[in-house]
């Protein structure tokens, strides 16, 4: 599972249609978060692989996820790399 | 109610208007996603001032419509119950304030509809020129009337006593006063402050600016009713 392209996301409690995980996406979400806390762009780049990497191996067990979930797990790795930008994608849903 | 007694419930009509976080969480938000997809710090700033930009417009555009709207309906004298009215209204949303502003989860959601909320946290991901910020501005002050009408409606009835230029004036103050926290955040933001500070700036305090949002509110209503109501009945006995 290396793209972790077999995995179904549970969208907003199943409010929303489920979605195959993308990697991309996950990666891409990261390095805005990073950015977001004034990172250089090759750091937020790094930081991004190692959490998406991190978050590909947690979900080799799991056929089914949450998009709350990745965002936990990600928020968790991502707070031990960044801990600013670990809080702002963890705020990322409660600002508003 | 002389002159200056009229402009100064329009300047703590304003600070509370002020006070109240909305336009400042979609700006953190635009801000966020802006600086997120690698825009130069130029674009950053000129999107976020056509923001800023369009809340002060439509902070000016709506005063104004309800001093109109109050001027041609009770011309320059408004009647007592109405100032009753938006007294209760007043102390009313100040205890809503108090009770309902934040909702009961980390971070800084608001008591507005959930639907509401993801719009503009939508909006703000997809706005890519100022013109689209612009009018994200303008939509974020319509989204906070809840909160916001009642200070606004207060200052309309104090603004429509006044002769024409200190009317005028008095909009002014009460858009610039009303602009002051976002302008601030505007501001710290260009200066290239780190938006997770700012973010647990305003989560640490969220319950002292509930607090004193709510209670201004009230002191306000309390105000304007003993300064209006009670001293005209009490200066007709």
């Amino acid at each position: 599972m290396a793209d972790g392209g077999h995995v179904d996301i549970v969208k907003r409690k199943g409010q929303r249609p489920t979605e195959a995980f993308s990697k991309a996406k996950l990666h891409q979400s990261i390095v805005a978060a990073t950015l977001s806390a004034r990172t250089p762009e090759g750091q937020a780049d790094n930081i991004a692989h190692s959490v998406t990497n991190y978050v590909l191996e947690w979900l080799e067990t799991r056929p089914e996820v949450t998009s709350h979930d990745i965002r936990l797990v990600a928020t968790r790795h991502l707070r031990a790399h960044h801990p600013d930008a670990a809080y702002l994608y963890e705020q990322h849903k409660n600002t508003l | 109610m002389d002159i200056a007694s009229s402009l100064a419930i329009v300047t703590l009509a304003a600070l509370i208007h002020a006070s109240f976080q909305l336009s400042v969480s979609v700006l953190t938000l635009l801000s966020g996603h802006a600086i997120g997809a690698k825009r130069s710090q130029t674009r950053v700033l000129r999107l976020t001032f056509g923001y800023v930009t369009g809340v002060g417009v439509m902070t000016l555009l709506i005063l104004s419509f309800l001093s109109l709207i109050f001027l041609h309906a009770f011309g320059t004298e408004a009647p007592q119950i109405i100032w009753a009215i938006a007294c209760g209204l007043l102390i009313g949303v100040g205890l809503a304030v108090w009770f309902f502003y934040y909702r009961r989860e980390k971070g800084t959601s608001l008591w507005i509809p959930r639907a509401f909320a993801r719009h503009l946290s939508d909006r703000s991901k997809a706005a890519k020129s100022s013109t689209e910020a612009f009018s994200l501005g303008l939509t974020s002050v319509v989204s906070e009337l809840l909160f916001t009408a009642a200070p606004m409606i207060i200052s309309a009835l104090v603004l429509i006593q006044l002769p024409g230029h200190w009317q005028l004036v008095g909009i002014a103050i009460y858009t610039i006063i009303s602009l002051l926290t976002l302008f601030s955040v505007w501001v710290l933001i260009s200066s290239g402050h780190r938006l997770s500070s700012i973010q647990k700036w305003r989560e640490d305090n969220k319950r002292f600016l509930q607090f004193a949002a709510g209670g201004a509110l009230a002191v306000l209503g309390f105000f304007v009713y003993v300064c209006k109501i009670i001293a005209d009945v009490t200066g007709a006995i």
